[in-house]
Formats: C-alpha cells, structure tokens, sequence
C-alpha cells in the first residue's frame, strides 16, 4: 500500500491511501498516523484509489476516529469508492465516520 | 592449482613472486637506462673536452709560441744588426783616423823624413808586419809617397794588433804603392818566390772611393787569397783637391759568419742580406734564404714573392715586427732590423713548422694522456659494468630469494587457515586464532574476523536452534489452540439429531492456525434456536482470543432470553469495557422461533444473511446495520425479523467468502457466492457449504487463503415433520 501525505498547514493533514488496507498494509498506516496526528484538528482520508479495507483496517480507521474525537478534531473520509462503501455499510462504519 | 617446484600456479606465492620480478626488473631496467644514458653522455663529454682542449692548446700554444718568438726573435734581430753595426763603425773610425793621419802626412811632406818599408818576407808569416806590394811595373822606390806614409806603419800595426775585426790594413798611394799590416806574409809569393804584383788602383774598393770621394763599403768579396768573405772599408785621401792615396781596413765577416752559422742550432738561424737584397750570410745551403755571394746572387725582392720583397724593403730600411710569410710553399717567421752603417739588414728567420713541433709535441703527449685516461675510463666502465652485472644479478636472486621466502611466509598461514576452516563442522566450529596466525598483519586480522565470524555464527545457529524450539514449542501450542478453538465451536453433526425442524450445519476455517470467525447455535429453549455469525476484526492468536470472549458473551447473554438487540447492545457494553486494544466483531445474531418460523435478528456491522424461499431464489436480505461490536460503547442495536417457511434456507457466513482473492486480487464477490448457493438450491445445508467452498476454491485456485472462512446454512423444515414425528 502507498501512503501519501500532505500538510495543507500544521493542523490539517490529508492521508491518501493507495491499495489495500488490511491486517498486513495497516501497521504501516498506523505507524505513520502515530507520528502525524499530534496536534491535527482535521484529518482527511482520502480513499479514491483505495482498493480494499480489511476488518484490520476498519479497526485502524475506528481508532483513528477515537483518537481525533479524543484530541478535539474531526476526521473526514473523502473519495470513498463503491466497493469501500458497502464495506463500510455493512459494518456500520457509515454511521460513525464523517464523509466528504 | 598445479604446482611447480612447490609454487602453486596463479597462487598468491606466485603473484608475490611475479610482482618482486617484475620489480626488479623494472629497476634494473631503470638502472641499465639511466647509466647507458650517464655513460653514453660522459663519454660524449670526454670526447668534446679532448678536442676542446686540443683546440685550446692549439691555440695558446700558437700565440704564446709567436708571442715568445716575437719578443725572442726581435730582440736577438736587434741585438745582431746592433752588434754588425758597431763592428762597422768602428772600422769606419779606425780608416777616418788613417785618412786623418794620411792627410797630415801628405800637408807636411816636405818636412816629413821617409820612412823605411819591406817587402813581404815569408818568414814573418803569421806575425802581424807591415809590408809592401806594387803594382806591375811599379818600383816602390821611385815612388814620391810611399815613404811618407811609411810613418803610418807604427799606427796600422798597433791599429792591427789592436782590433779583432781587422784583418788588415792599409795606404795605397796614388802611384800603384800599396803599405798593409796583416799576418799573412806568405801568401803574397808566386811559384817562383817572387812577390807577387799587386793592381792596386784597379781595386773595388780604390775605384769606388775615388769616385765616391768619401769613405766607402764595399760589396762583400770572398778573399783574394783566403777565400773568406770580407769587405773593404775605404776612404780616398786628397791633397788640394788631388787624390793622393787611398785608406783602408779589411774586415774579415769570419765573426759574423760564424755567429750566422751557429744561430741554426737554435731551430731557426740569422741571416744577412745586402742593399742589393741578396744573402750575403746564412747558415742554410739550400732555398731562398742561402748565402751567395756573386753578382748573379738572387735578389730576395724579386723571388716572386711579394710579402718577402715588401718584407725585405721594409726591414733594409727600419725595424720590424714578426711576421709570418710564405716562400716557396713554406711558412716562415721573419724578422728584421736594419744595418745602418752599410745598409744591410739582418733577418732572423724560423720555420713555422719548427714553431708548431711544440705544440704538436704538446698535443701528441696530450693525446697520449688522453688515450691513457680513455683507456683507464674504459677499463673503469668495464669494470662498473661488471661490477653493476654482479650487483645486478645478485639483486635478482636476492629478490627472488626474498619473494619466494615471503610468498611462503604469506601463504603458508593461509594455507593452515584454509584447511581449518575447511574442517569446522558440527560443534567444533569455531575457528581458534593460532599463533601461526599472528603474523601482525592482515593475515592476523584475517583470522580474528574468522574467529569473530564463526564465533558469531555460533551463536547465531544456537540462537537459531534456540528460536526453532521455541517456534516449535508455540506451534504445538498453537495446534493445540487450533484444536480447542474447533472444539469451542459446535462441530458434531447432525448437530440436532432429534430435532427434524430444520437442519444446521456450520463450518469454520481459518487462514491461519487460529482465527477470528465464529459461528455458534444452540437452543435457548425448547422452541428458540440461537444463531451466531461474527468476525472479529484482524486475524491470528488476537483474534482469536477476542473471539473466544466474544463467543462467551453472545452466548451468555442469550442464555438470559434477551431480545437479539438487546444481546448485542449488552455484548457490546461488555466488551468496550474492557477493550483497550480496541478490537472489534461484527456479529449476526438471529433466534428462530422453531414452531412458526419467525426470526428476530440483529446485525452488528455484519454481512447480509442470505434467504431463499422455498419457491425462490437465494437472495441477499438488506437488514438494518448496526455497528460493529467493540467499537463505541452506549450504541443501541435494532431487531428486525425474517419469517422462514418450510423449505426456507438461511445462510450466514463471514467477509472471508465474498472477499476470497484469486491471483490477480480479484474477489470471489456475493455474485458468485449466490451463484454457488443457486447451483444447489435444494441439497442439504452440508452440501451447500461443500459446494459454496468448492466454489470458492475453484476460483482463487493457488492464491493463498487470505481470510478465515466461515460458513452457516439452516434449513427450515417447519413444524410439520414434527407433527408428524410426535
């Protein structure tokens, strides 16, 4: 999976995923999110070229979640594909995460 | 490696060796260039100073050699025309002196007595004598002079005695008498001992005194008598202007002829040349510069030569400097100085040829010194040559020796240390640095990184070995895990034997050795029938633990007879208390009420159940989604229901079916899960889990099992067979 990163400024951070999100690819997206967050008020997730999302992976985006609400941000999903979306339907992550 | 003469080829001790050859030769190389070159440009520079010094001793030899003649030559021209010429003016004043007497005598002839006189008288022969000769026909006694100048006798023998230049002296009167002193008295007599006539008035010097009427030279005669070139010194004496004798002295050139003949013992020779530009003195026989004494005598001006004719014109009249002039194919040294008095000149005159001997004496010595030093320079050369060979050859060997004794020292470590490594094998395999290999060099530090190495290998094949066990110790733990994780799940069929309501059949398998789906059932009651589908996110031991938990939850909570929704929401306050990990489960959960067929259900955050009616298809049943359990606390779920009839069949089952990836990432999908389940509409829910997994195994084919995969397949049968039963 790729990763790119861009700082719009210090507090607003958008993460574009590429590939597949699962129990192998998410210690990676975890890892970089560790050393991103602080001190993010708004994180965009941007899914337009994410492939495939993985119970691990869903894990990753719920703890995110948690971690933005717990330091007063916002994160927001953008680009979510047909096939992201029915996973997140399914799971009913659709109801708890913020779309674009 | 073949080895020759204990060296193996293309070994290191054969590059070693190699290497210092080559080395060597190179510097010997070097060594024969740059000494060809130094001996090649020494040699060269032997050669150009010899002629260089050739050169320069030709040429301060010719300069100081003219500059010494020079000086020698001008000083000795000098010196003799200075000499000739006092020898001549000294018989000029002795005949002025005569004449002087003569003319007294003749002013005073009547008051003078004769004197007495005498013929020649043999027996005075060699005793100076004055004596008297006439001419033919002449008697002394009838003449009126002769015994006037008789008294002159006296003055001439002490005049005579007194000067060694004089070989006579004499008065000749006017009247063919002639009184002489010299001490040749014998000679004067012919065969019959008679004296002979003398013609004295007819003589050279008588004549041109008379006509000169002054004193006079004459031209050198040879001696009338003696054959010795001689001259006349005369002076004619007058009384009142007449002519009445003559005065006179002969000069014997003897001296200087001698002197002349002596100077050619000194590698040149003085000669004397008159007015007339002819030799009249010289001690050569032969060429230009020979003595001649006639009329015929050669003019040195008209020899054809012009330097010599201006050379001669010159010095009759002045000194002169050296000069160097060519006559008849020779060179000569020439130098002149004049003789006042007659009007001759002397001219020293050295053979150029006679100059040059010194110096080519000088240069063939030099060059024999030369040769000798060239020859010693050779014989050196030689002996370098030799001596650099010797070194030269020893320098090979000596490196050769070294190279072969080095290539040894190098590689015989080596060779050691090669066949020890080769031997380590098994617990004897660590290298042990011997002191063999203490060598302070890199074969040193080889060996050091060889022990260091198979020290570090060793630990790391026992921390390997210690790893594997421990690999080994966790995968029995983990097939024991794998084991009671299947026994946790209801895996005995026919899962109901007693109850013909319907029919179950339930299937896990896990990706891994443990996994994160479940399934469960079990009666709530007699007429309620627990159904649990879940996944718990992630995989592996974690999930499985997780799962475990979860697993225990549902089912205690639907032990209670809650409402699904409420087994959920409680489930799910559980776990999130105790939930840091923040792991979470989607769960389906549905009790069927046997006797009518109806099912509550609840979804958290799980797949849609598939239905099919007895007279349909199967089909995905869009339920209302709840959110996964585990994830937030406080969240309340919602019940729906389905209603089975007889025939009906439910199937549930995890994301590990719809997502099975081939080889090329693409997903089984629930189109080809529904496909699957339609090829077999009607067979038993075991053959339908066959069929779905044979299904799902045709399409990823080798790709590897990503997910766990879990399957539940209920058919309703309904309440009929039992009535029928009972």
């Amino acid at each position: 999976m790729k990763i790119n990163q861009s700082v719009k400024d210090e507090r607003r951070l958008t993460v574009a995923l590429e590939g597949r999100l699962d129990s192998d690819t998410a210690p990676q997206l975890q890892e970089t999110l560790d050393s991103a967050l602080e001190g993010v008020t708004i994180l965009e997730l941007d899914f337009e070229k994410l492939e495939y999302v993985s119970s691990a992976g869903l894990r990753l985006i719920l703890s995110t979640q948690k971690r933005m609400d717990a330091q007063g941000g916002e994160m927001k999903i953008k680009h979510v594909s047909q096939g992201i979306k029915e996973i997140l339907d399914i799971t009913g992550f659709t109801g708890i995460l913020k779309f674009e | 490696m073949k080895t020759i003469l204990g060296i193996k080829i293309g070994g290191l001790q054969q590059k070693i060796f190699n290497l210092v050859l080559l080395v060597v030769i190179a510097i010997i190389g070097a060594y024969i260039a740059v000494n060809a070159y130094q001996q090649n440009k020494l040699t060269r520079i032997v050669q150009e100073t010899s002629v260089e010094q050739q050169e320069a001793i030709e040429a301060i030899s010719a300069q100081t050699m003219a500059a010494v003649l020079e000086t020698s030559m001008s000083r000795t021209t000098a010196l003799q025309a200075y000499i000739a010429n006092d020898l001549f003016s000294e018989v000029k004043t002795d005949v002025l002196t005569l004449r002087t007497v003569a003319e007294q005598l003749f002013l005073h002839i009547d008051s003078v007595s004769p004197h007495p006189y005498f013929l020649p008288d043999p027996a005075k022969d060699g005793t100076a004598t004055v004596q008297v000769q006439t001419e033919k026909g002449v008697d002394p006694a009838s003449s009126r002079s002769l015994g006037l100048v008789a008294n002159m006798s006296e003055i001439m023998l002490a005049m005579f005695q007194n000067s060694d230049k004089l070989s006579s002296c004499f008065v000749a009167t006017a009247d063919g008498c002639i009184l002489y002193v010299d001490d040749r008295s014998g000679a004067y007599f012919d065969e019959n001992g008679d004296v002979v006539n003398f013609d004295v008035r007819c003589r050279p010097w008588y004549l041109q005194a008379a006509e000169e009427g002054d004193i006079i030279f004459t031209g050198v005669e040879l001696d009338a008598f003696t054959d010795i070139p001689g001259l006349v010194c005369a002076a004619p004496v007058y009384l009142d202007g007449e002519l009445v004798a003559v005065v006179g002295a002969d000069i014997f050139l003897t001296s200087i002829s001698d002197y002349v003949r002596d100077t050619a013992s000194e590698g040149g020779f003085v000669c004397v040349v008159s007015g007339d530009g002819q030799v009249l003195f010289s001690p050569v026989s032969e060429g230009v510069f020979r003595a001649e004494v006639s009329e015929k005598a050669t003019d040195l001006r008209n020899t054809g030569s012009e330097e010599l004719a201006a050379f001669i014109s010159l010095a009759l009249r002045e000194r002169t400097p050296l000069e160097l002039i060519n006559v008849d194919g020779r060179d000569y040294y020439l130098a002149g100085a004049p003789l006042e008095t007659l009007g001759w000149t002397v001219v020293s005159v050295v053979e150029k040829e006679l100059t040059d001997q010194p110096t080519q004496a000088m240069l063939a010595q030099y060059d024999q010194i030369n040769e000798k030093a060239s020859a010693a320079y050779r014989q050196s050369t030689r002996r370098i040559f030799r001596a650099s060979l010797g070194v030269t050859v020893f320098i090979v060997l000596a490196g050769l020796a070294a190279a072969l004794i080095l290539a040894v020292k190098v590689v015989k470590p080596l060779e050691k240390m090669t066949r020890r490594i080769n031997s380590l094998h098994g617990d004897n395999a660590v290298f042990k640095v011997e002191d063999d290999y203490r060598t302070g060099d890199e074969i040193e530090i080889l060996a050091e990184s060889f022990a260091t190495l198979t020290n570090r290998a060793q630990e790391y094949i026992s921390q390997i070995t210690r790893i594997t066990a421990e690999k080994e110790r966790i995968g029995t733990e983990l097939a024991l895990a794998t084991r009671i994780q299947a026994d946790m799940l209801p895996s005995i069929y026919p899962a109901f034997p007693d109850r013909s309501e319907f029919d179950i059949y339930a299937a896990m398998d896990p990706a891994k050795e443990v996994g994160g789906d479940f399934y469960d059932y079990f009666l709530v009651d007699d007429d309620h029938l627990c159904m649990v589908m879940a996944d718990v996110s992630g995989k592996g031991v974690p999930a499985a633990l997780f799962m475990m938990a979860s697993k225990i939850i549902l089912a205690n909570n639907a032990m209670m007879k809650k409402s699904p929704a409420q087994i959920l929401n409680d489930t799910n306050e559980a776990i999130c208390s105790h939930n840091r990990e923040e792991m979470f489960v989607t769960v389906w959960l549905g009790i069927l009420e046997i006797s009518t067929g109806r099912i509550v259900c609840a979804n958290a955050g799980h797949e849609y159940p598939v239905i099919k009616h007895p007279d349909g298809q199967y089909e995905l049943y869009n339920d209302p989604h709840g959110f996964v359990i585990g994830g937030l606390a406080g969240l309340k779920y919602t019940d729906y229901e389905l209603q089975l009839k007889p025939g009906s069949r439910l199937f549930l089952y995890t994301d590990g079916v719809p997502e099975a990836t081939d080889a090329g990432k693409k997903m089984f999908g629930t189109g080809r899960m529904l496909e699957a389940l339609n090829g077999c509409a009607s067979s038993s829910p075991r053959d339908i889990l066959g069929a779905v997994r044979a299904s799902v195994d045709g399409f990823v084919k080798e790709a590897e099992q990503f997910d766990d995969l879990t399957m539940l397949c209920l058919e309703y049968r309904g309440t009929a067979g039992k009535a029928g039963d009972a």
